[in-house]
C-alpha cells in the first residue's frame, strides 16, 4: 500500500504550489475544523448565561483560523529542513526552560513563562513538538539493527528527562506526563526491548508511592486522594474536593442517549461544574448531545489519530515516522488523558481537551503538530539523508 | 537507515501496535461512557434535576420552659427586624441613610453592617437591626415597599418573660461562638458535627450558655429541617418550593418545678438586699423557689450584650451574675447547730444534760464567747438551740469531736453537690482532719472543733444544702434529694448512699426549731406567726461572721453593724420548714451582710413560707395532670 501511494505521488522536484495544496489530505483538514467547530458550539453553550464570557466562543474560532495557517505554514515546509531545525529547536527551547527556572513569570501558583521582549512565552508548550522533533532526528541518524539495546535509548531518556524536570518543578505535572507519554511511545517504536519495557513498567510502579510522598506537591497529592476515594466508591466531600469530579458525572451522565438538547442542559447552564469551558468541556457535549454526541467527537478524534499514523506509515524516511507518531502521539495523550479525568478515570490533571476546551496554547501546540504532520505527508518520499554526526 | 528487513517490519508492527493501544484506550473512555450515559443515566439524570434545588437549613423551633403551673419561663417572641440585599439595593450606604432616617444605626452598627454585606455573596441578605419597637417595624415595612433590597420580617426570638427572675436557673441563649461549637460537636458523628456547625451558623440560631438552657441544650434544641429553593450553582435562589416534609422537629419542652409566681414573691420580698432563698417541698424534694437576688436580665444576653453592660453587671458588688442559692457558699453559722446536737445525740450525749453558759468558754488557754452578752445560764439542749447558746455547742462539739460532726453533716447534704440539670453548683466544705491535711497541710486543732460546734471556721454550705438540711429535719430524717426539673433531662447522677437519720433525733430537732420561733427565750420568736391565723413555721437563725473580731475590739465593744462597711458586715441565715404541726416546706434564706439571722432573714423566710402556703404550690404541677404527656415523672420520692 506505501509503495502504490509512492507511486502515485508527484515528484517532490515537479511540485507546484497549487499541486501541492492538492496534495494535503483535506479530509484531515476537514475533520480537524469539524471539531473546532464542535468546540465553539460547546463554548457558546456553557458561556452564553454570562456576558462576561460572551466574546470567548467568537476568539476561540478566530484563533483556530490562524492556529489553521500556523498548520498550514509549517506543513509546506519541506521535512528536510524540520529535520535540521530538530536539534537547534531542542536545545533553545531547552534554554529557555532553563530561563523560566531562572527569570521566569509566575502566574496562578506556577511559574510558565518566560518574558521575551514585549510578551510572556510558555516554552514548555514548545517543548512538546521540540522534544518530538529532536528524539525523531536522534532515530534518524542512530537507528541500527540493534535497535532493542538499551545503551541506544539512553540520550533520548535523558532528552525526555532533562526537560520534564524542569517542566515538573514549574510545576505543570499535565504537560510532564505529556512529555513522557509521546517520548515513550517514541522510545517504543524505537524497538526497545520488551524485556525492557517491562521492567521499566514494573520500576514505574514500584516508584509511585515514593513519587507520591515526596515529589507531588500538597494540592497535587490531595487530588491523588480525592481521585482514588470517588474511585474507590468512598464517600467524598461533594462540596469540597470531589465537587468538580462528582458534578461532572452527574452532567455526563444525566446525558442518556441522546443528550438534553443544544443549550438545554442543566449542569452547563447553571454553572455547576468548575472550568467547564475549559478542561471540563466535554461535560457540556456529553450532556447536551448525549452519548452519540460523546462518542462521535472521540470517534472523529479516532480516526484524525489514526490517519496520522497511517502517514507515519507511509513515510520513507526514519525521520518522518518519528515525528509524525510523536506528533499523534502528543495530541492522543491530550484526548485520553482529559477524556479520562472528566470520566473520573484519572485524577483530575489540567490537561485540556484539543481543538475544544478554550485556550490558546494547546490549540497552537496541537495544529503546529498536525502542521508537521503534514509535512510529513508532503516529504514522505524524502528519504533525507543523515544529518550530522548525531 | 538501516534496512534489515526484520527491522523494519518491526518498526511497522510496532507503529501499528502503538494504533491498536491508542484504539483500546478510545474503547475504554467509550465503555466508560456507555456506563455513566447509558447504565447510570437515569440516576444521573435525577440527580441533576435535584441539583437545581438546594436545601437551605431552617433551624427548630427551641424548646419552650415552664414553671410547675405551665406558665412560660423560656419562650419565644416575634420581633421584627430589618434586612438588606446589597444586590437589590442600588448603593449600599444611601440605603443605610434612608434606613437611617427612621432607626437610630450608629456609625459602629453601619461598618458591622457595611462590613457584613460586602463579605457576602450579593443576593444574601443582611440584618441591619433586629429587635425593632412596633413603630420603628411599621415605618420600615413602609419603606420597604419603596427601597429596593430593603426588607422587614418577622423573627421568632428566644424570649424570657419572667425577667430576672429565674435568670441563674433558666440561664440564657446567645449565638453560637467557636467555643461554643466545640462543646457542641464534642462525641458526636462527623456527620451530625458539620450539619451543626451549618446550623448554628443560622441567623436565628441560638444555643444553651448556661443554666438549664445549656444542661438541657439537646433536649431543648430539635432537629433542623430544610426548605426547598431552586438555585443555580451560584446559589442565587430562584424560588422556593414546597417543603412541608422536610419541616424541622421542635425541641422538647421543660417543666420545672418552681413556681413562678412564689419565686417573683420572694425576690420581691428581698428588695433591694442581695442574698439567696430556696424553698422545697419536703415530700418529694421538689424546689419550688430556687431565688438569687439581685440577677441579670437573660434578654439582653439573647441578641448579645454590650461590653459595657456586662462590664457593670460583673462590677456590681452584689454579683447579680453569681447564683448565690447553688454557686454560693457562706459559714452556716448557728443554723449548723442541729447537725451538731443531732451528732451529740448519736454520741449518746444525754439531751437533758445542763451546760452553764456564763458567756465564756475556755479551752486551753483560749477563750471562746458566747453571741449573748451576760451568757444564757444553765441550758440543755432543747434551751441551747432555742437560745441559739455557743457554749453549749463548744461543749458538745469538743466532746463529740471533728470527725463525728462531718460524718453526721455529709448524712444531712452538706459537702455534696446536688446535680439538678444547671450549670454550676458547688458543694462547699465539710471540714475534717483528712480533709484539713490535704488541703492546709496541717493536722486538725481541737480548737477548731468549737468553731465547727457553731458552724464557723472551714466549714461552707450552700443555700441549697441549707434547704435540704431543714428538708430532712423536718421529713423525719427521710433523706430527701433535691430536684428542679419535673418534666425533661433529669441528671441521672448516682445519689451516695447515706444511713438515713433517727426519727427520734429530728423530732427532737423540730422541737428546738420550733422552740427558736414559738417559745419565750427563741432568737426568732417573733417570726413564727405565718400570718395566716394559725399555721406557724419552726426556723433556726444564723449569723455567718464575715470577718473576724479581735480581742482588742472585743474589749472596746464589739462594732455594730450599721458602723462597718458593708462588705464587713455579717451574713443573715435562716433555716425554716412550714407548717410547724405538719411540715410541707422547707427554706433556707440568706441575706448577704444582713447582719441578724432573726431580724434580716427570718422575717423573709416567714413571707415566703406564707405565700407558698397561701398559693399551696404543692398542688400538681400541670404535667402532672396529663396522663398523655410521655415520660412524665411524679415527684421526686421514688428517686
Amino acid at each position: 500500500m506505501a509503495r502504490a501511494a509512492r507511486a502515485s505521488a508527484i515528484r517532490f522536484e515537479d511540485r507546484t504550489f497549487a499541486s501541492t495544496l492538492a496534495e494535503l489530505p483535506w479530509g484531515l483538514v476537514l475533520m480537524l475544523v469539524t471539531v473546532a467547530c464542535i468546540g465553539v458550539a460547546a463554548l457558546y453553550s456553557s458561556t452564553f448565561t454570562n456576558p462576561d464570557e460572551a466574546v470567548l466562543p467568537a476568539r476561540h474560532a478566530i484563533r483556530f483560523v490562524v492556529a489553521l495557517g500556523l498548520m498550514f505554514f509549517i506543513a509546506l515546509v519541506p521535512v528536510g529542513i524540520w529535520l535540521r531545525a530538530a536539534w537547534p529547536a531542542y536545545f533553545v527551547t531547552l534554554a529557555m526552560l532553563v530561563g523560566v527556572e531562572l527569570f521566569g513569570v509566575t502566574g496562578g501558583g506556577a511559574t510558565r513563562w518566560l518574558p521575551l521582549g514585549p510578551i510572556n512565552v510558555q516554552p514548555s508548550e514548545f517543548m512538546k513538538l521540540a522534544l518530538t522533533l529532536a528524539l525523531a532526528r536522534y532515530y534518524h541518524n542512530n537507528l541500527t539493527f540493534q535497535s532493542g539495546r538499551f545503551f541506544i535509548h539512553l540520550p533520548p531518556l535523558l532528552m525526555i528527562i532533562v526537560p520534564a524536570a524542569l517542566i515538573f518543578k514549574q510545576p505543570d505535572f499535565g504537560t510532564t506526563l505529556a512529555l513522557f507519554a509521546s517520548g515513550g511511545v517514541l522510545i517504543y517504536l524505537a524497538g526497545l526491548y520488551y524485556r525492557v519495557i517491562i521492567a521499566v513498567v514494573i520500576a514505574g510502579l514500584a516508584s509511585a508511592w515514593p513519587v507520591y510522598m515526596f515529589v507531588l506537591q500538597d494540592y497535587q497529592r490531595e487530588r491523588v486522594n480525592t481521585f482514588l476515594a470517588q474511585l474507590t466508591g468512598q464517600a467524598v466531600n461533594t462540596l469540597d474536593d470531589g465537587y468538580q469530579i462528582e458534578q461532572a458525572k452527574i452532567a455526563i451522565g444525566s446525558g442518556g442517549w441522546q443528550g438534553r438538547g443544544f443549550m438545554e442542559g442543566t449542569q452547563a447552564q447553571l454553572d455547576y461544574i468548575p472550568e467547564q469551558h475549559t478542561d471540563f468541556i466535554l461535560t457540556v457535549i456529553a450532556e447536551e448531545f448525549g452519548f452519540l454526541g460523546a462518542t462521535g467527537l472521540l470517534l472523529l478524534w479516532a480516526i484524525i489519530l489514526a490517519w496520522g499514523l497511517v502517514i507515519a506509515g507511509r513515510s520513507s524516511s526514519l525521520f518522518g515516522r518519528f515525528a509524525a507518531v510523536g506528533c499523534v502521539a502528543t495530541v492522543a495523550f491530550f484526548i485520553l488523558f482529559n477524556v479520562a479525568m472528566v470520566l473520573g478515570l484519572v485524577p483530575v490533571v489540567g490537561v485540556p481537551l484539543p481543538l475544544v476546551s478554550y485556550g490558546g496554547t494547546v490549540m497552537f501546540t496541537t495544529m503546529a503538530c498536525f502542521g508537521i504532520l503534514l509535512s510529513v505527508h508532503l516529504g514522505r518520499d524524502d528519504r533525507l539523508a543523515a544529518q550530522g554526526v548525531i | 537507515m538501516s534496512n534489515e528487513p526484520d527491522f523494519e517490519s518491526r518498526l511497522n508492527r510496532r507503529t501499528i501496535l502503538t494504533g491498536a493501544a491508542g484504539g483500546v484506550m478510545f474503547s475504554g473512555l467509550v465503555a466508560r461512557l456507555v456506563q455513566l450515559q447509558l447504565f447510570e443515566g437515569e440516576r444521573y439524570k435525577e440527580i441533576a434535576n435535584e441539583n437545581g434545588v438546594k436545601l437551605d437549613l431552617a433551624p427548630p423551633r427551641r424548646g419552650t420552659i415552664y414553671d410547675r403551673f405551665g406558665v412560660p419561663l423560656a419562650s419565644h417572641r416575634q420581633a421584627g427586624r430589618v434586612s438588606i440585599v446589597r444586590e437589590q439595593a442600588r448603593d449600599l450606604d444611601a440605603t443605610l441613610d434612608e434606613i437611617g432616617k427612621h432607626i437610630d444605626l450608629s456609625p459602629e452598627e453601619r461598618r458591622r453592617i457595611i462590613q457584613q454585606a460586602r463579605g457576602q455573596a450579593s443576593f444574601q441578605s443582611t440584618i441591619v437591626k433586629s429587635e425593632l419597637t412596633y413603630e420603628e417595624f411599621a415605618r420600615m415595612t413602609l419603606l420597604a415597599a419603596d427601597i429596593p433590597g430593603v426588607r422587614a420580617d418577622m423573627a421568632a426570638t428566644r424570649s424570657y418573660p419572667r425577667g430576672r427572675d429565674l435568670a441563674h436557673v433558666l440561664g440564657y441563649v446567645a449565638k453560637a461562638s467557636a467555643d461554643d461549637l466545640t462543646r457542641l460537636t464534642e462525641n458526636v458523628s462527623p456527620e451530625e458535627a458539620s450539619l451543626l456547625a451549618r446550623l448554628f451558623k443560622h441567623p436565628d440560631m441560638r444555643t444553651g450558655r448556661s443554666g438549664v438552657e445549656r444542661s438541657a441544650e439537646a433536649w431543648l434544641r430539635g432537629q433542623p429541617g430544610f426548605r426547598r429553593l431552586e438555585t443555580n450553582a451560584a446559589g442565587r435562589v430562584i424560588r422556593e418550593l414546597d417543603s412541608d416534609d422536610l419541616a424541622p422537629t421542635p425541641g422538647r419542652d421543660i417543666g420545672l418545678t418552681v413556681d413562678a409566681e412564689l419565686q417573683r414573691a420572694a425576690i420581691d420580698r428581698f428588695g433591694d438586699e442581695s442574698g439567696a432563698a430556696v424553698v422545697m417541698d419536703i415530700e418529694t424534694g421538689a424546689l419550688l423557689a430556687f431565688v438569687s437576688t439581685p440577677a441579670f436580665d437573660p434578654n439582653d444576653f439573647v441578641n448579645g450584650i454590650s461590653y459595657a453592660d456586662y462590664n457593670a453587671l460583673r462590677e456590681n458588688d452584689r454579683s447579680p451574675l453569681y447564683h448565690k442559692a447553688y454557686d454560693g457558699t457562706y459559714p452556716p453559722g448557728s443554723t449548723f447547730k442541729m447537725v451538731v446536737a443531732t451528732a451529740a445525740l448519736e454520741a449518746g450525749i444525754d439531751p437533758n444534760q445542763r451546760i452553764h453558759c456564763n458567756r465564756y468558754y475556755r479551752f486551753g488557754n483560749r477563750t471562746w464567747h458566747c453571741w449573748k452578752p451576760g451568757g444564757h445560764g444553765s441550758v440543755d439542749m432543747h434551751w441551747a438551740i432555742k437560745g441559739s447558746c455557743d457554749v453549749y455547742f463548744y461543749d458538745i462539739a469538743r466532746r463529740v469531736g471533728v470527725e463525728h460532726i462531718a460524718d453526721v453533716s455529709r448524712r444531712f447534704g452538706f459537702g455534696q453537690v446536688w446535680e439538678l440539670g444547671l450549670t454550676g453548683g458547688r458543694g462547699g466544705t465539710v471540714p475534717d482532719d483528712a480533709w484539713k491535711r490535704k488541703a492546709l497541710g496541717e493536722p486538725w486543732y481541737e480548737g477548731e472543733t468549737l468553731n465547727y460546734g457553731i458552724g464557723q471556721g472551714y466549714l461552707s454550705t450552700s443555700p441549697l444544702q441549707l434547704a435540704v438540711m431543714s428538708a430532712r429535719i423536718a421529713a423525719k430524717g427521710r433523706l430527701i434529694e433535691p430536684y428542679i426539673i419535673g418534666e425533661g433531662p433529669r441528671p441521672d447522677e448516682p445519689i451516695p448512699f447515706a444511713e438515713p437519720l433517727d426519727p427520734d433525733h429530728m423530732q427532737r430537732m423540730m422541737d428546738g426549731m420550733y422552740g427558736v420561733t414559738s417559745e419565750a427565750g427563741g432568737t426568732a420568736w417573733r417570726s413564727g406567726d405565718l400570718g395566716l391565723g394559725g399555721p406557724r413555721l419552726a426556723g433556726k437563725t444564723g449569723t455567718a461572721q464575715v470577718r473576724r473580731i479581735s480581742e482588742a475590739e472585743r474589749r472596746t465593744g464589739v462594732l455594730k453593724g450599721e458602723e462597718l462597711e458593708r462588705r464587713l458586715r455579717d451574713h443573715a441565715l435562716f433555716v425554716a420548714y412550714a407548717p410547724a404541726d405538719d411540715p410541707k416546706y422547707a427554706i433556707s434564706v440568706v441575706v448577704e451582710h444582713g447582719e441578724g439571722g432573726s431580724s434580716a432573714a427570718a422575717p423573709i423566710a416567714r413571707d415566703i413560707l406564707a405565700t407558698a402556703i397561701r398559693r399551696d404550690s404543692r398542688r400538681a404541677a400541670k404535667w402532672q395532670q396529663t396522663a398523655s404527656v410521655p415520660s412524665v415523672r411524679t415527684g421526686g420520692g421514688s428517686r
